[in-house]
């Protein structure tokens, strides 16, 4: 702790040596969290200055304070990962003038967090390489900012006619193949144009975000700090744990709510155990894009007795509903561990089995070999997380730079692949599940007994912030929580792991045949979501070629079937 | 290569039949699973604290008059959280086990609990407190029986 407090004070005088009366303010919340107020104008400057200090970018908070302190704030986020810090960068922007310099250009990972804080709170970055609309939806009407206090949760502006996304322009020659907005490898609903020339890929443009929800509005606006998590678990149709672990670990910390040291155990047990289920089915839809259904069918197969675990610890497979402010609703009764460690052994006799079968298969290394080569120099800059990461060889993973539930006491070994490539993601997540495995059953053997909810018996008091990350399967989640009166907060803020992933794409992808575009898509692990079409505009002739999913699922496997020979 | 291959067909011959008989066989779900809330009249004496916690706003409290309190459960929006089993201070209403809720009429979808009240004369509530809706009216967390009781 003594040495977090040293790091905190030398960045603190860092920044203040370079931008002099530009630092208002220095304050620190939580002991991990070092809150510095800067003057917009200074800004930039701040920024490199964090960047010399080898600070990762976070996400961007926009917040209207106005009924606080007559004016919005922006928060940036950025984490010193070796020495366990959270450092904030926090302008006071007029709004009369609401406008705060862009700092994409320094750290290209901004840029869509800049987008989004200008669509909701209205905080213009100037000098934006890429100023289109991001968050909200085509027909949303101009001047109209939901993350505004005065802006009532329930309203909804008339549908407008005749509007469209602002599409990027493809480079002389090329041809336009849209995918989306629905297809299966994705996530959510998004929409990628692919700029080809032939069956090469030169460029891509995406325009996402039609599954936005606007539940950071909600959770300020009608939910209560305790109804929250049950919203949050249901951000991720895989991984809900996570979110709600992260969103009571923010407010916790914000509130300065010691959880017990059971609760935390558990906490890791059910995180880990999510990461072996996440991982499993991966892995399954990765051999499925590929054609290589036999992965499918097993791993999915050797997945479900986690679900069923998951149920009978938590009362269901998916909707866990375990977590609240202060700990755990339920204990994790003695009869259930007996059934975990059985569980789990199966699993990774069988995922060893799996993983011997799959590193000799050659057609399998065909597909991923070289595939999606991501440089761990552009994964630091645009501030990729999880596997990905990992894989392109940046050291980084939240259970060790920002400990928290039981990883201070089981920590999970540090699993980094070199070569960036699809390949080195499937390695990687191989040798996490077993990991997982690992620090599971170390976990139950180290499970301490005592109470697994500590009593909230105070309010919790206002205007603090909270900032807690976690390991998701697919990377660090983030969840920002500053709060307020009434019972709820004031404002709370969550960043997904595939926000930075996606935005590694279009590098990713450059120069890579159409047939690799699903597998490199699909090696972000991005949720699969739902059926659809693919269509080929030829811009020269403006003729039009639809693909149907399975088409593009054919071309896929017919290079599968040719051994990956292209 | 081809050892790979057969690594991999050994797999799956090993798994064998997978696929549960459900639904020509019951299929149990684990305990402790939360499936539909189930509600005693008898034992509820209307003091809205499930109505207070619940995350997806499914029930809905009126009053009609001064004898009669009406408690709706529109579940057909309930998450299966459970917080209204947790806070309950007289064990009124429970989760089952029951999944199978499919139906194609709304009506299935809503309970409706009319509770008489007695109200003090003196002061307008029934109970010396502290009681259980002093509980209820904390802010910030409160605290409750973990769901399995």
């Amino acid at each position: 702790m003594a040495s977090v407090l040293g790091v905190a004070a030398q960045v603190n005088e860092a920044v203040a040596r370079k931008i002099g009366a530009g630092l208002r303010a220095a304050s620190q919340g939580p002991p991990d969290t070092l809150r510095l107020v800067v003057a917009p104008e200074e800004l930039r400057s701040a920024t490199e200055e964090l960047l010399r200090l080898r600070a990762r970018f976070l996400i961007t908070v926009g917040i209207d304070a106005r009924p606080l302190s007559a004016d919005y704030r922006v928060l940036y986020l950025f984490s010193l990962d070796g020495e366990h810090l959270f450092v904030v960068l926090e302008c006071a922007v007029s709004p009369d003038d609401p406008h705060v310099d862009s700092i994409a250009a320094l750290v290209p990972g901004a840029n869509w967090a800049e987008r989004e804080c200008r669509d909701a709170v209205g905080v213009t970055p100037d000098g934006h390489p890429d100023p289109r609309r991001l968050l909200l939806a085509d027909d949303w009407p101009e001047g109209l900012f939901p993350l505004r206090r005065d802006f009532p949760y329930d309203y909804r502006p008339p549908a407008a006619e005749g509007v469209a996304p602002v599409p990027k322009q493809p480079p002389e020659g090329a041809s336009v193949l849209p995918i989306g907005p629905f297809f299966p490898v994705l996530e959510e609903p998004s929409y990628w144009r692919l700029f080809v020339e032939g069956e090469t890929v030169v460029g891509c443009d995406y325009r996402g975000f039609y599954n936005h929800r606007g539940i950071e509005k909600l959770g300020e606006s009608t939910l209560t700090y305790n109804e929250i998590p049950y919203l949050a678990e249901r951000i991720c149709g895989i991984c809900g744990f996570i979110h709600s672990t992260a969103y009571c670990q923010a407010v916790e910390k914000a509130a300065g709510i010691e959880v017990p040291r059971r609760a935390r155990y558990i906490r890791s047990i059910m995180l880990e155990l999510e990461r072996v289920h996440s991982h499993l089915l991966w892995l399954g839809i990765a051999g499925h894009i590929l054609g290589f259904d036999t992965v499918l069918m097993q791993t999915w197969r050797m997945r479900e007795p986690v679900m069923w675990l998951a149920e009978e610890i938590s009362g269901n497979r998916k909707t866990y509903g375990m977590n609240t402010i202060g700990g755990l609703r339920r204990d994790l009764p003695a009869t259930v561990v007996a059934k975990v460690l059985k569980v789990v052994d199966e699993v990774e006799r069988e995922s060893v089995a799996v993983r011997d079968a799959i590193v000799g298969d050659t057609t399998l290394l065909a597909r991923t070999k070289n595939v999606g080569v991501l440089t761990g120099d552009w994964a630091r800059q645009v501030c990729v997380v999880g596997p990905p990461a990992r894989g392109s060889g940046v050291p980084i993973d939240a259970r060790l730079d920002h400990p928290y539930a039981a990883y201070d006491e089981v920590p999970p070994r540090l699993c980094t692949q070199q070569a960036g490539d699809t390949w080195a993601r499937v390695l990687v997540r191989v040798e996490e599940l077993l990991d997982s495995i690992r620090q599971v059953r170390e976990g139950l053997a180290r499970l301490p007994a005592g109470e697994v909810l500590a009593e909230v018996k105070d309010e919790i008091p206002r205007d603090r912030i909270g900032i807690s990350v976690v390991e998701a399967p697919r990377g660090e989640a983030v969840h920002f929580v500053m709060t307020g009166g009434d019972n709820r907060p004031y404002r709370w803020r969550v960043r997904a792991p595939t926000y930075p992933n996606l935005q590694a794409m279009p590098a990713m992808i450059d120069h890579a045949a159409i047939a690799d575009v699903p597998i490199t898509l699909g090696s972000l692990d991005p949720c699969f979501s739902c059926t659809e079409r693919v269509e080929a505009i030829d811009v020269s002739t403006h003729s039009r070629r639809v693909y149907s999913r399975q088409e593009l699922l054919a071309m896929s496997r017919e290079l599968t079937l040719r051994g990956g020979r292209r | 290569m081809l050892t790979a291959k057969l690594r991999e067909a050994l797999i799956c011959f090993k798994a064998g039949r997978v696929t549960l008989p459900y639904p020509f066989a019951p299929h149990d779900p684990a305990p402790g699973f939360r499936g539909k809330i189930t509600l005693d009249p008898d034992r509820c004496f209307g003091c809205g604290g499930c109505a207070n916690v619940c995350p997806a706003g499914v029930i809905q409290v009126r009053d009609a008059g001064q004898l009669l309190r009406v408690l709706e459960f529109q579940w057909r929006r309930c998450t299966y959280c459970g917080r209204c089993e947790e806070v309950c201070p007289e064990q009124a209403i429970t989760m089952s086990q029951q999944f199978e809720t499919a139906t194609d009429r709304g009506d299935d979808m809503v309970m409706r609990l009319e509770v008489f009240m007695g109200p003090c004369q003196r002061c307008g509530r029934c109970y010396v407190p502290p009681t259980p809706l002093d509980r209820m009216d904390r802010t910030g967390f409160r605290t409750g029986s973990g769901g399995r009781s």
